[in-house]
């Protein structure tokens, strides 16, 4: 069960690089046939100075987490039978790059409770990550929200 | 056909424009591995049946991240990668094995910035019988 001081909890960083092949393997998943989503040539190609990388690829983050994209989760001791993920949001303030080398930093912002519609306190968590890039700028700020529902009764 | 191009610079927009929309599906099972192995979520409850029965579902169920991602990359080729200020999801429902996805999104404002247009966009993810699975909005700067 999510402690209800977690407010604050430091949730670790990890570093990471934007890959060609990772790249490659996220387009596949997303069904974008398109070689300029992972090949500078084809970018070129298409009109595009970069290779242009989905507006969610800083989940690659969850490769370099011991727990992948459990880790948050685990390090709040959530119970993880009764674990949504209720809302992510992402605001882009530079480009991220292929070949950009990538540092999540992670905290808790906010964590509230309310009565469960089927019983129980449900726990609301909010996690700010911040992706800084080789340069030390401040790429990507996301937000998460995690809901531990109550246990039925 | 011309392939899918992400725009290279901000695109005009209109409000009430609406994305050209998109189906994928039917999901599989090898869909939600694909992105298991491409997104790093190896939750057991999104590729281990056992593991999804024994917590209560039907069978395994594809991850938020996944069709987030792929409204996402849709999103991109609208408006172009490099104009999208922020992107958020909520998540509605669940995506399970065999599902057509629609993937739908709308200019609903645009305000004159002091140095960009910014858009507004509501996008939305549905399945064929019409129930939605992630509700989201973007903003983005457009011409």
């Amino acid at each position: 069960m999510i402690d209800r001081n977690a407010v604050g909890q430091d949730l670790g960083s990890v570093r990471f690089p934007i890959e060609r092949g990772k790249l490659a393997e996220l387009a596949r998943a997303f069904h974008e046939p398109d070689g300029l989503w992972h090949d500078p040539d084809a970018a070129t190609q298409a009109g595009l100075g970069d290779v242009p990388v989905p507006p969610t690829v800083t989940v690659l983050a969850d490769h370099w987490r011991e727990h992948g994209a459990l880790e948050h989760a685990i390090a709040l001791a959530a119970d993880l039978d009764r674990l949504l993920h209720g809302e992510a949001s992402w605001e882009y303030l530079a480009p991220v790059r292929l070949g950009d080398e990538l540092t999540a930093r992670s905290h808790v912002t906010d964590l509230t409770t309310r009565e469960g519609r089927r019983g129980g306190a449900m726990t609301l968590v909010s996690i700010e990550t911040t992706f800084h890039n080789q340069r030390d700028e401040l790429v990507v700020r996301r937000q998460d929200t995690l809901i531990e529902t109550g246990e039925a009764t | 056909m011309t392939a899918p191009i992400v725009p290279a610079a901000p695109v005009r927009l209109a409000v009430g424009d609406r994305m050209p929309s998109e189906h994928v599906g039917p999901l599989t099972r090898t869909d939600f591995v694909r992105y298991a192995g491409a997104g790093g979520d190896l939750n057991p409850i999104h590729h281990d049946e056992p593991a999804a029965r024994a917590a209560g579902m039907p069978s395994v169920f594809g991850m938020g991240m996944l069709h987030a991602g792929m409204l996402g990359t849709r999103l991109a080729r609208w408006v172009g990668t490099g104009s999208v200020r922020s992107y958020t999801v909520r998540f509605t429902g669940q995506v399970w094995p065999g599902d057509r996805l629609a993937f739908v999104g709308r200019v609903a404002r645009i305000d004159e910035g002091p140095e960009h247009r910014i858009a507004t966009l509501e996008l939305e993810v549905l399945r064929a019988d019409g129930t939605g699975v992630l509700t989201a909005s973007a903003t983005a700067i457009v011409a």
